[in-house]
């Protein structure tokens, strides 16, 4: 198939407005009658509140209004788990918890007026480790885990801290490993860890009365908050108006619903004022959503010849105050952490737990790295003990035609070629001798196996409309959130493509708005070039189809009859009885203005068939739906000295099926490979015995900067097209995060003999292991 | 208890109130209407706030107060096109070497690259390197912005060639 568009770089849709300073983000809007809140933080992160005296700050020189929880005893959720007030109502649950808001006439007067607050607090104990968390019975966060309404793909275990267990049967496990000869087995650790997209989260709220309210929103999923906050106040949907402009950054930090409904609560007392309430950096670490956050203990058996028979762990999620956000990660790293191998027999109780620390929510990978982690250390491990090399183990137990994965899905060669990224991660990472030891350096090479499929809600669906303009070029719009990954862009080629138009005749969406674009389930799970480009490519086809209707009745042929391409709409056995697009686009007008014809505008939306929830006793079935797999590999060199690490060369291979944009594609691999190192390098949110978060600042927090990245980096793509993505495309953007982490602890073993299950895994960690 | 400073943005003298407190980011951003400037962090760790003062590099929420502010040069981003809107060489770079993604940092690198390239044409990869480290990016890993440094060192050179 030739393309013109697909598969070629152009200039990104928001390249200008965003080089010029022009792009808006929520922060640069400014509303008439616009207030601002500031929000009270709690002093201790698990506390029963006694009393609030808001008498002195009421008083305080330009406040309007002060909002606690007491005004609203709502439980709201997002993902199906009604566990969270907007505020804290009668206890405050984790450090960073809103307590009361001020609205005031400038951000100045209520920050002065937020300490005159007088809150007083019956502390609790603090309960920060997951393991001792779920047995722990004497202390519970949430005493009424039992009375929460929950849909019914979350389980939840009332008189106790878990609010999630998720259970994988498959196969017979004592079967299993009876039939195994060798045994690996691990404990692992995963940090929390902060997104730390650039941009912090701010919402703007502003009701019209008590019934209709519109809000602009740093969310991923607007549709979400929309419901979210009708539910809350029991009104219509179509009542919630959300407006979603640029957005600086989301890795899945603002995919779930967080400060929307606080603020929405506030703005409530004020109606017909915007009251406005951006995050500090403070408050986007301590008062969102954090990501990972797990304990695991893990075992896989193999026979002699390498066949996994066998795969048993236990995984607790240290998942914070509220589980709405974290249920189905807990899901999804427990059908993932076997990874993408056939294992006949896999046995897996995965817990989400509550602890004193913010809520955990969807972080780039969703599930996957955790997972991961574990699979691709025991498959390096069982290599050792095995004396095979880890690709050949890999390759003698991946997932291939036929073979069937944890959920007990048959995977299909389109399903995309393991073996191929696996051999493109060889090739480039053995092209040279391995360097030997020297004074000052330890070298070391790893690599490790991924696969990811999406976790959403089994009716996610994006949709798409088409509008003909009078000229013949066209506006496309979805509801798909631009966050930097460019989901413009890729739905202007894609849209180029079906419509036969150049991308500069195709103006897509750039903001998105609850009234005026197609719904769209959330922009999470790397879907929307997948989901979002069929919904592009279905509608294209019912738009070009009204035009052939309408061509059609002009030239008094069949439509069946016509062509389309993209400037006119001919008789495909005589292509010069044509009508112009742009003659067809409203109907079709003679001279004296009788028009016939229907104007040329369509819409159309697309999920994953056959997409379900797993099975409540066996936990399998079709919950996976679409795969990406791949392969990363790394080149390492580990300073003797300092316990530095020091990445030389970083290869990553993806079955992409097919690219859209080389550069963007490139640029979604190589960033998400850094955000990867700093996961399992440098990042880690730490607390304080009293659960307080010590580091909530970037200048304790440490992320990457450019002299942390690779030397270089490799980025190959397989293209097995996927047989229903569009133009065979599958989800990529997550995905170069996945496996990041046991990539460089494999190449960390093969520099210094010291087997690394702790993350990150810092200069102090490595110094330690050299001792 | 409003006082009063005089600054030249963009190459236009303004007048705006300035007490003990208000940061530069501010007056850009809540005065100017110059929101092209982003916050990041608040305490010059990120760098998205970096503008031109006196033809230095500055992370605009660390200057703050009458003292520092009254009668200083800025420039921002919004001043590096020219009138017609054709993009300065610096923005042109970063769109074809694909430098640009959630573009929340984006000001801020562009702003330190040009004070860089304007004092220093020549600047070595080491000052490039060092210069950029001051900036958070969370997107792209750094390769592209990386080239779009390289890409704009050159153009510049081109551009002064002829």
């Amino acid at each position: 198939m030739e393309f013109r568009y697909i598969g070629k770089t152009f200039e990104r849709t928001d390249g200008y407005a965003k080089v010029t300073g022009a792009a808006q983000y929520v922060a640069d809007l400014k509303l008439p009658r616009m207030l601002h809140a500031r929000i009270l933080r709690p002093e201790f992160a698990h506390a029963r509140i006694q009393s609030i005296d808001t008498s002195e700050a009421e008083k305080s020189e330009g406040v309007v209004k002060i909002v606690t929880g007491k005004n609203y005893p709502i439980l709201f959720a997002a993902a199906g788990f009604y566990d969270q007030s907007p505020l804290a109502v009668d206890k405050v649950r984790h450090g960073g918890e809103p307590v009361a808001a001020v609205i005031a006439d400038t951000v100045e007067h209520a920050n002065k007026a937020l300490p005159k607050i007088k809150v007083m607090y019956e502390p609790l104990p603090i309960l920060l480790n997951p393991v001792e968390a779920a047995r722990n019975k004497e202390v519970l966060i949430h005493e009424r885990l039992g009375e929460y309404r929950h849909l019914s793909s979350y389980f939840p275990e009332p008189g106790t801290n878990i609010f999630h267990h998720y259970r994988l049967r498959k196969g017979d496990i004592d079967a299993g490993f009876k039939e195994a000869e060798v045994f690996v087995e691990g404990e692992f650790e995963f940090s929390l860890s902060a997104h730390s997209a650039m941009e912090p989260h701010g919402a703007i709220c502003r009701w019209e009365g008590k019934d209709r309210v519109e809000i602009w929103a740093s969310t991923q999923a607007p549709f979400a908050v929309q419901q979210t906050v009708a539910d809350m106040f029991g009104l219509p949907h179509a009542h919630v108006r959300v407006h979603v402009l640029y957005l600086g950054g989301g890795f899945g930090g603002k995919s779930d619903v967080t400060i929307e409904p606080m603020v929405a609560c506030v703005a409530r007392t004020v109606p017909g004022y915007a009251v406005r309430y951006i995050c500090s950096r403070k408050e986007v670490m301590t008062s969102t959503v954090l990501g990972r956050g797990m304990k695991a203990r893990a075992r896989l058996g193999a026979r002699k010849d390498g066949t996994f028979t066998a795969f048993q762990a236990d995984l607790y999620f240290s998942d914070g105050a509220y589980g709405d956000a974290a249920a189905n990660i807990v899901t999804v790293a427990g059908h993932n952490c076997v990874g993408p191998y056939a294992v006949e027999h896999c046995h897996v109780d995965s817990y989400g737990v509550y602890t004193n620390t913010p809520p955990v929510g969807a972080y780039r990978g969703y599930g996957h790295p955790e997972g991961c982690f574990i699979s691709e250390r025991l498959v390096d491990m069982m290599a050792r003990k095995l004396s095979l090399s880890p690709l050949d183990l890999r390759r003698k137990n991946f997932l291939s035609e036929g073979r069937r994965n944890s959920l007990g899905e048959t995977i299909r060669d389109h399903n995309g070629d393991l073996f191929k990224c696996l051999q493109n991660v060889e090739k480039e990472l053995f092209t040279h001798p391995k360097p030997t030891e020297d004074e000052r350096f330890l070298y070391g090479r790893g690599v490790a196996s991924m696969m990811k499929s999406p976790k959403g809600a089994p009716n996610a669906s994006s949709c798409c409309q088409i509008k003909f303009c009078s000229d013949g070029s066209v506006h496309v719009n979805l509801g798909g959130i631009e966050m930097g990954q460019g989901a413009q862009q890729a739905m202007r080629q894609i849209a180029a493509e079906a419509l036969r138009l150049p991308p500069d005749r195709v103006s897509v969406f750039r903001e998105v708005d609850t009234q005026h674009s197609p719904w769209e389930w959330q922009t999470v799970a790397s879907m929307f070039t997948y989901r979002g480009g069929n919904a592009v490519l279905k509608t294209a086809e019912k738009a070009i189809q009204v035009l052939k209707e309408n061509a059609a009745r002009v030239l008094r042929v069949k439509a069946d009859d016509l062509d389309y391409d993209g400037e006119n709409v001919f008789l495909n056995t005589d292509p010069d009885r044509k009508v112009a697009v742009k003659e067809l686009a409203r109907g079709y007008m003679y001279e004296n203005g009788l028009t016939v014809g229907e104007v040329a505008e369509a819409t159309a939306g697309d999920r994953i068939p056959g997409y379900v929830e797993p099975d409540p006793k066996f936990g399998m079935g079709t919950a996976g739906g679409t795969w990406t797999f791949g392969c990363q590999g790394c080149e390492l060199r580990v300073d003797k000295k300092n316990g530095e690490v020091i990445i030389d060369q970083f290869i990553s291979s993806f079955d992409v099926g097919r690219v859209i944009s080389p550069q963007m594609i490139r640029g979604q691999i190589v960033g998400g490979v850094v955000m990867g190192i700093g996961q399992t390098l440098k990042e880690k949110i730490e607390f304080s015995e009293q659960g307080k978060i010590i580091n909530a600042t970037w200048v304790r927090y440490k992320m990457p900067r450019i002299h942390d990245i690779p030397k270089k980096q490799a980025v190959i793509f397989v293209e097995t097209p996927e047989k229903r993505g569009p133009f065979g495309a599958r989800c990529v953007a997550e995905h170069p995060m996945v496996a990041v982490a046991p990539t460089i602890l494999n190449a960390l073993y093969d520099a210094t003999g010291h087997d690394f299950f702790c993350l990150p895994v810092l200069p102090k960690d490595i110094l330690e292991a050299l001792q | 208890m409003s006082e009063w400073i005089t600054l030249t943005v963009n190459g236009v003298r303004r007048t705006v109130p300035c007490t003990a407190k208000e940061s530069l980011i501010e007056i850009l951003r809540d005065e100017l209407d110059l929101t092209g400037t982003k916050e990041g962090c608040g305490y010059g760790a990120c760098g998205s706030c970096t503008v031109v003062v006196n033809g230095e590099a500055v992370k605009a929420c660390t200057v703050r107060g009458k003292e520092k502010l009254d009668g200083i040069e800025v420039l921002t981003v919004e001043g590096l096109a020219d009138p017609e809107g054709n993009l300065h060489p610096i923005q042109q770079a970063f769109l074809r070497a694909g430098a640009v993604q959630c573009g929340f940092c984006t000001p801020g690198f562009i702003m330190r690259l040009y004070a860089l390239l304007k004092n220093k044409p020549e600047a070595t990869e080491e000052e490039i390197k060092e210069a950029l480290s001051e900036n958070l990016c969370r997107c792209t890993g750094y390769e592209a912005i990386w080239e779009a440094a390289l890409l704009a060192r050159e153009l510049l050179k081109a551009t002064r060639v002829t």
